[in-house]
């Protein structure tokens, strides 16, 4: 089966869950490229961090654009950074782009769900 | 094998598009084609729509399936709490959605 | 995606300016297409009909 190339973004703060989803379709053999968008990270549990590093295992990528990752990410955890530009001019090459769950929300979240 | 050109994959993402979902499968079947869907994460809570039990009698049952640990998350029984027009043989894993990627010619998400 | 001749863009919401922007990019001398869904009634046969027409869509949120 042809290995394709999977773009899934990430732009709301409740849709972390993109990026196991994206390492759903790593382990199936294609390549994963999470994108996690205007700084909307989720929370890097040990779970996280593991599928991170597995999708970076597979050959694919979790990255980020708008919004640099946090500097105390686990080790063997790499979020990489990118452009609007570069993030659209690499998903030219790809063969599924997948807007991920909802789109970014206008309001902070309050404190009932902040964490 | 190759996709087929004539089938539609829909990866289900969101909380909020069951009307969207059921337009186009609708749509889909009317125009000679099929559909294969996906639900995931919170678009789970969809399949309590009563909506949802007419889309899953348009489906072949190896043609709609539900991320059984998606709706385990939230907090439903995926072994006491089938949702209704489904069977156990299609709360599946995340691979369901790898399949909708090679079988379908075609491919939203919603 | 690079071999791609026809492109079809779907928006679920008003598209933000990140999304124009990308979408920019995407449909670079490309032969493009779009949809709202995000009116009363959308012609879902219309849809359908432009989903089979083009090589790829996105579906934006």
């Amino acid at each position: 089966m042809e290995s394709l190339k999977v773009y899934i973004l990430i732009q709301n703060r409740m849709y972390g869950d993109g990026i196991r989803s994206g390492l759903g379709l790593a382990v199936e053999n294609h390549y994963a490229y999470p994108v996690i968008m205007n700084g909307e990270f989720p929370s890097m549990s040990q779970y996280m961090a593991e599928n991170i590093s597995w999708i970076t295992d597979m050959e694919g990528a979790v990255l980020c654009c708008g919004g640099d990752a946090p500097d105390n990410l686990p080790e063997g955890v790499d979020i990489q950074s990118l452009s609007l530009e570069e993030l659209g001019e690499q998903m030219r090459e790809a063969d599924f782009i997948i807007p991920y769950g909802l789109p970014k929300q206008t309001n902070e979240p309050p404190p009932a769900c902040a964490e | 094998m190759s996709a087929d050109p004539n089938k539609l994959g829909i990866l289900v993402t969101s909380p909020q598009n069951m009307r969207h979902i059921l337009g186009v499968a609708k749509a889909a079947v009317r125009a000679g084609k099929s559909v294969k869907v996906f639900f995931t994460y919170k678009s789970i809570h969809l399949t309590k729509c009563t909506e949802f039990f007419e889309l899953s009698q348009m489906c072949a049952v190896d043609d709609l399936a539900i991320c059984a640990d998606s709706y385990t998350c939230e907090g439903y029984d995926a072994v006491k709490d089938i949702p209704r027009g489904l069977t156990d043989k299609q709360m599946r894993t995340q691979a369901f959605h790898g399949a909708i990627l090679d079988e379908c010619g075609k491919y939203i998400v919603m | 995606m690079s071999d791609i001749n026809s492109i079809l863009q779907v928006y679920r919401s008003e598209p933000s300016d990140d999304v124009k922007k990308l979408v920019n990019i995407l449909n670079r001398d490309r032969q493009a297409d779009e949809f709202q869904l995000y009116v009363d009634t959308p012609n879902y046969d219309l849809l359908v009909q432009k989903v089979f027409a083009a090589d790829k869509t996105v579906c934006w949120w």
